[in-house]
């Protein structure tokens, strides 16, 4: 349940957030979870609930995108889709493969009034 | 005159806390000249066990020093006590995972003149431990060996993130249905760099080889980092 801890970032990110700007109530809160991560969306979503009780995001929406994994082949460039996680270039076969998407954990933006 | 909706860009690491304070910790490692790792598997694994079988071989001719993450008993550090190393237990009191801070608090407990590798036990975890960067040099997975040959692509973030694993109770390997080859393959298929030891923590069986390469890594660490 590391979830509490990342969800922990999430607020930090928001109170910094919303102290730079005049907001009355936070809508919606759109998050970006790369696959490579840990973070599970059904478990953000409970400690989005359980942080924003009593805060200026109550009842807010959480929108969690997963992003799929990219990798690039270090021998011949060749970009592709990781499934299965197995990391091997479709192409080449080479094994020296560099993620280039897949492991992002960002608080994309803010819904607010 | 009602509210109007915006949106408001934003694009923060949620590990940006974590993420700096690893750093920080990286740093003073580098400058202690001590070469850090983060110790990561399930509970029962034997992470505390590797430990006990690997220090009285490591002392001989490294300062060593430890840290043991642990939900809330003292019961590991206790066990590592008793080989005159200087350990360190954090609690996280219900936390899953050590994390950056918590580490920096319980640096300036050590004698850093004293010590060139630091072994942190994160807590039994395969999973949460994965995104929490410790500042540490790179991380070493203990698997042992029951758990089953489906753990490795069940957990591939932490293989895929990790230097070397130590599959242990290498001992039981005839009394379970385990498949060594599909173990292993499935790790390399993962991470092919990553480094792959066969262990008994039990019969002591293995434990020399990892040993000699934890040693040179102490050293190519001393050397690269001056």
């Amino acid at each position: 349940m590391h979830e509490m801890s990342l969800m922990g970032g999430v607020f930090e990110v928001i109170e910094q957030t919303v102290s730079q700007h005049k907001v009355k109530r936070v809508l919606q809160v759109k998050l970006k979870v790369g696959v490579l991560t840990n973070a599970e969306p059904d478990a953000l979503q409970m400690a989005f609930e359980a942080y924003g009780k009593d805060t200026i995001c109550e009842g807010a929406e959480l929108l969690v995108e997963r992003i799929d994994v990219l990798g690039r082949c270090q021998n011949c460039h060749y970009e592709f889709n990781v499934t299965g996680m197995f990391f091997l270039c479709p192409k080449c076969q080479d094994i020296n493969i560099k993620v280039i998407q897949g492991e992002e954990l960002l608080l994309e933006s803010l819904e607010v009034e | 005159m009602e509210a109007t909706r915006r949106e408001i860009e934003v694009m923060a690491n949620l590990l940006n806390s974590n993420d700096t304070q690893a750093e920080i910790n990286r740093a003073h490692f580098r400058k202690s000249h001590c070469l850090a790792i983060n110790m990561i598997g399930s509970p029962g694994a034997g992470k505390t066990s590797l430990l006990e079988r690997s220090l009285p071989l490591l002392i001989r001719s490294l300062g060593v020093g430890v840290i043991e993450g642990d939900i809330f008993t003292s019961k590991d550090a206790d066990r590592i006590a008793i080989h005159q190393i200087p350990v360190i237990q954090i609690n996280t009191g219900g936390g899953c995972h050590l994390d950056s801070k918590m580490v920096s608090k319980v640096l300036s407990d050590f004698d850093w003149d004293a010590i060139n590798l630091m072994i942190i036990e994160n807590v039994g975890n395969l999973v949460c431990p994965a995104d929490f960067d410790l500042g540490e040099a790179f991380k070493v997975i203990v698997l042992s060996i029951v758990e089953g040959d489906d753990k490795p692509s069940k957990y591939p973030v932490i293989f895929r993130n990790a230097k070397a694993v130590v599959l242990n109770k290498m001992d039981l390997e005839k009394l379970t249905d385990v498949n060594m080859e599909t173990m292993k393959q499935d790790i390399l298929a993962i991470n092919p760099h990553i480094r792959i030891f066969e262990v008994s923590c039990r019969n002591g069986n293995g434990i020399n080889e990892w040993i000699s390469w934890l040693s040179q890594e102490v050293i190519e660490y001393r050397e690269q980092e001056g």
